[in-house]
């Protein structure tokens, strides 16, 4: 094995005709660990593996909660079911890419500037699309975006093409481990900005006046706009916030995974579900609702099947929508 | 009614439709379907440039039958209805007389019963799943080995390597779930304890679920099978999780030079399954043709991560151009019939086809190289 | 009318006598099929105005449903439970596919129309989606992203009699186009009845239909229901057109595209979807055959349906009628009033 000459393997060569004579191959009997699943019951193991999976689920949360604030935010305030939060979501990945990738700028300077794009963008959608909207259906603003969401895709796989693009970090190659569990660092400082990100949209909802009038705005919007309150400045801000926040878990998680055009679909839904979790309109509900769904997720994948693990977020939106439609935190009545 | 707007395009349809005709030296077509986009994309763009290459060289060189060939590259987007499309439209619209393609095993499966309707020989240049040659299509034509064919060339590797128990972890498709079928059998067979089989979906990009269960079973080795994205994103997924088994990658779709450059340190370790060696040209059957090739492919500033993948195109197109000179015309029975008898120089060794699958209707196979590698402080190095 | 509409019937019929070029008529009998989903989700969006954007789902039951038919199968329902099937021949498939995805729909539509506007759109999102990951994870049954293949081609009548084989494009033609003309009739039929004019009420105004009398849940769900099972027909049609089905064909994308059918076309008309079918359906080739991008193409789609909701929001066929109207006053003004089809 070690010494040099050919690095040819195996016998293949010398007139090695493969024993192909029997019947026709039908069908090639299913996936999954289903023989020798568990040879052994290993309780430290077990108990280790349990809490990989719970830290995983942890860190996965942060960014789930990140999404769905944003996409409930836009819910709560204007009542558009947003399409293009997905596309946010890439986009904030793929300006990470330009920037780290392309333009050579420092990892750290990217991120900020990503989730700027993202605002930009946001805010440019709302001006162009839906400030004349105001007043229409529910059903038509959904449409618009929906043709938004369909050109912003595929806007994206012309400028980058199909092929997946990953996005190299500064951080460390060897992870932190924490006695059985390990964590790399880019999903720790994930983690980390996602918490932060989360505080800091509290605060401002919460602290600022921009905040109040974002309240008096949910509340009621025709009162708030009586008191003063600038509607279309409002509708703005929020569409910005909200794509903001789906930009910054793009671009928090573009440099973990890869990025590809498609890659916000699968995000749109989950965000749909967290917020129909948390009831459409409530920020702690989307908050809790992305660390439950992270947590399902993750569990579900771990101890039932790997594949289904994108399924447990619509089986939980329609097992919740069945037995208490208003989700479980909701503020306010369902709208009907 | 709708009569006006419904005219006019079908007028426009008609003309389009037809301006394509006649011109006397036509070039030979050649259909190629690849996956340039979705979740094979990388490596289905490797397997279109490496074509190109071949296609331009052909051309230089005056062509075949005193006539230019004119690849005809389809995006199949990774889907097998797509594939199935692309070939509906490379065979009726384009009228093709051979095609290339479909990269994955599945989009490859799914292409051969237009095959057969259109009676359109096809070589298949990457894919692995056994069925594709026992299914009796006599349209088929594959240059890559099978999964079987891997699993054999790798069975003494499991003594040397000191393999003790083994997981799986393969894309749901034929490709990944033959790879860990075959691997698996032939571990069974070597004395080796099979511990977990798990699989992904092929566009899935978190696998922390999967390791954190493989981690738990304590094998000293894991077999992976999927394409590059997976495999990147796998290799930094299992440093983080701390996995210490061994990890080999089969299916030759691995690049390793874009797994250094991509996953970096975590690559280090890892061993790789592929056939074709670029880093030691001089190791393969035909070093020549190797060196010439990887000097074509740097020329265009291609990834050179993509040469382990790119030289299957190169080999399909010069197996495939063999035939048609061999045949005298390029009509698609002509074309099947000279494709048995071809005897071509590849980059990855001489290509040349065995009869495989039920008889009177077999399906061509050759009897390629298979090499491992291993990566090494961020070095490919010899095994 | 009557006259327009035969020779238009005749035209059709006739295509695939003069039209050698098979690529043109797989171009049609592909757009035909997605008229006939288009047509179903219609009545849904169209008549009884609830948003159903996971209307693939019953496109994809149907096509799964029949191929799973006529190929045989063997799977385990639970653990240890299991369920085992002979081929059968394709049209009992295609009956299945029907009845199953009617089924389907008379559940969805028990269950989702509970909850409207946002949350009614949300599940049946969420609902394609689902049946999207059981085909994607289900191998045993649905073979998952290894696709069903060799799907069998329709045949009806006996070998040794008369049969008539669906494996060429001009039967396909034929087969499609009969399929889209009884629906058309049967959603006319439909809508005219008086349970289409409760469907109607219910869209314009659902306070006042409620509180004179009219059993919302009944007709909503019948409307699921019908416009499910057509969808599930179109799907068992197009899986043995195609012969392969992958759970792909559940993607977002393909409801996506139905619903700019029916908006452009107009919603809550019979002709469009129709309309809209055919301009969806034949403008991806004629870009192609202007050598434009396929991701070109999607964003035009993009930008039209934005378009379309700002300066047609009632979509073209309404938008010609009415200009017609207007310029044709005296020609038209014996014509009775489209009664059925009240301006929204």
């Amino acid at each position: 094995m070690r010494g040099e000459g050919s690095t040819e393997v195996g016998g293949l060569r010398r007139g090695a005709q493969p024993a192909y004579a029997g019947p026709i191959f039908t069908h090639l009997r299913c996936a999954g660990g289903r023989e020798n699943a568990a040879p052994s019951f290993d309780l430290k193991r077990s108990v280790e593996q349990l809490l990989q999976h719970c830290l995983n689920a942890l860190i996965l949360g942060g960014t789930y909660a990140l999404l769905g604030i944003g996409l409930t935010l836009i819910f709560g305030i204007m009542r558009v079911v947003n399409f293009t939060h997905g596309e946010l979501y890439s986009f904030g990945a793929y300006a990470m890419y330009m920037w780290v990738m392309v333009s050579g700028v420092n990892f750290f300077v990217a991120l900020p500037l990503a989730i700027l794009l993202g605002v930009l963008l946001g805010a440019a959608i709302e001006f162009l699309l839906l400030r004349r909207l105001r007043g229409a259906d529910i059903d038509t603003t959904m449409l618009v975006m929906i043709g938004a969401w369909i050109a912003l895709q595929n806007i994206e796989q012309l400028s980058w093409s199909g092929v997946a693009k990953s996005i190299d970090s500064p951080f460390p190659a060897s992870p932190l481990v924490l006695g059985p569990v390990s964590v790399s660092w880019n999903r720790l400082f994930v983690f980390v900005v996602a918490l932060a990100l989360i505080a800091a949209t509290y605060a401002l909802i919460n602290r600022t006046k921009l905040g109040k009038a974002m309240r008096a705005t949910f509340q009621d919007r025709e009162t708030a706009a009586l008191m003063g309150v600038q509607i279309n400045s409002i509708y703005t801000a929020t569409f910005a916030l909200g794509s903001g926040l789906a930009a910054a878990a793009g671009a928090l998680l573009g440099p973990v995974f890869v990025v590809y055009p498609t890659m916000g679909d699968l995000a749109s839904l989950k965000a749909f579900a967290i917020v129909i979790l948390g009831g459409l309109g409530s920020i702690p509900g989307a908050t809790i609702g992305g660390f439950i769904l992270a947590f399902m997720e993750e569990l579900g994948a771990g101890y039932v099947s790997s594949g289904y693990r994108d399924a447990m977020g619509f089986l939980l939106i329609i097992i919740i929508l069945l037995v208490k439609p208003t989700g479980l935190f909701a503020q306010k009545e369902r709208i009907g | 009614m709708a009569s006006r707007p419904f005219k006019t395009m079908l007028a426009a349809l008609g003309a389009t439709l037809l301006a394509g005709a006649a011109a006397a030296q036509e070039p030979i077509k050649i259909g190629v379907t690849q996956p340039l986009t979705g979740a094979f994309a990388a490596s289905g763009n490797y397997v279109a440039q490496g074509a190109k290459i071949a296609e331009e060289e052909i051309n230089k060189a005056g062509g075949v039958l005193g006539r230019k060939i004119q690849l005809i590259v389809e995006d199949n987007k990774s889907n097998p209805t797509e594939a199935v499309a692309t070939a509906e439209k490379l065979i009726v619209k384009d009228k093709v007389p051979v095609m290339m393609g479909a990269w994955s095993s599945t989009l490859t499966l799914a292409v051969m019963p237009k095959l057969e309707e259109y009676k359109v020989p096809m070589l298949v240049e990457t894919s692995s799943s056994g069925k594709i040659t026992v299914s009796g299509n006599p349209y088929i034509f594959r240059i890559s080995p099978t999964s079987e064919m891997e699993a054999k060339a790798f069975t003494p590797l499991f003594k040397k390597l000191g393999i003790k128990k083994a997981d799986f972890l393969s894309t749901n498709n034929d490709f990944g779930l033959g790879a860990a079928k075959e691997f698996s059998e032939a571990a069974k067979r070597e004395g080796v304890t099979v511990g977990v089989m798990e699989t992904m979906d092929p566009k899935a990009t978190d696998f922390s679920a999967q390791l954190a269960k493989i981690k738990a079973s304590g094998s000293d080795t894991l077999f992976v099978t999927t394409a590059v994205e997976q495999i990147t994103l796998l290799l930094k997924q299992a440093k983080d999780q701390q996995l210490i088994a061994r990890i080999i990658t089969t299916g030759g779709s691995n690049s390793p030079d874009q797994l250094i450059a991509q996953a970096g340190a975590a690559a280090n370790g890892s061993y790789h399954l592929v056939f074709f060696t670029p880093w030691f040209p001089e190791a393969v059957k035909n070093p020549d043709i190797a060196k010439k090739f990887v000097a074509l492919w740097n020329e265009k500033k291609y990834n050179v991560g993509g040469l382990t993948e790119g030289f299957r195109g190169w080999d399909g197109i010069h197996t495939i151009v063999a035939a048609i000179k061999a045949a005298g015309k390029a009509e698609p029975a002509a074309i099947q019939q000279a494709l048995w008898g071809v005897k071509v120089q590849g980059i990855n060794g001489d290509i040349a086809f065995i009869k495989q699958g039920p008889a009177g209707k077999e399906s061509a196979q050759n009897v390629p190289s298979v090499y491992l590698v291993k990566i090494e402080g961020g070095k490919v190095t010899r095994q | 009318m009557r006259l327009v509409t035969l020779a238009w019937l005749a035209f059709l019929f006739s295509i695939p006598l003069w039209m050698s070029d098979l690529y043109v008529l797989h171009v049609l009998i592909m757009t035909g099929i997605f008229i006939i989903a288009a047509m179903s989700l219609n009545l849904l969006l169209g008549y009884t105005g609830q948003l159903s954007l996971g209307h693939v789902a019953f496109f994809g039951i149907g096509a799964y449903v029949s191929s799973l038919a006529s190929l045989g199968f063997e799977a385990h329902l639970l653990p240890g439970v299991l369920v085992k099937m002979e081929p059968k021949p394709v049209w009992l498939g295609m009956l299945c596919a029907v009845t199953i995805a009617g089924l389907c729909g008379w559940v969805i539509g028990r269950i989702s129309f509970k909850v409207r506007g946002a949350y009614f759109v949300i599940v049946t999102v969420s609902f394609a989606e689902v049946i999207r990951l059981v085909a994607l994870n289900w191998v045993e049954l649905t073979q998952g992203p290894m696709a069903l293949n060799n799907i069998p081609a329709l045949r009806l009548g006996t070998p040794e009699l008369f049969e008539l084989s669906f494996l060429r494009k001009p039967a396909n033609y034929y087969l499609v186009l009969v399929v889209a003309v009884l629906s058309y009739i049967l959603i006319r039929r439909l809508v005219q009845s008086r349970a289409g004019r409760a469907m109607i009420a219910l869209r314009e105004n659902e306070p006042l239909a409620t509180s004179v009398g009219v059993d919302v849940t009944k007709y909503l769900v019948l409307a699921t229901m019908v416009s499910a099972a057509m969808a599930g027909a179109a799907g068992a049609i197009y899986a043995h057109y195609v012969r392969i089905v992958d759970p792909d064909v559940f993607l977002f994308i393909y409801t996506v595209t139905m619903v700019i059918m029916v908006v452009t076309g107009g919603k809550g008309t019979l002709a469009g979807p129709v309309v809209g079918g055919l301009i969806f359906g034949l403008l991806p080739e004629i870009l192609r055959a202007a050598e434009i991008k396929p991701e070109v193409q999607w964003v035009i789609y993009g930008v039209l349906m934005v378009l379309v909701v700002y300066f047609l929001p009632e979509g073209i066929v309404p938008a010609v009628r009415n200009w017609r109207r207007r310029h044709h006053e005296p020609a038209t003004a014996a014509a009775p009033p489209a009664s059925i089809e009240p301006a929204r």
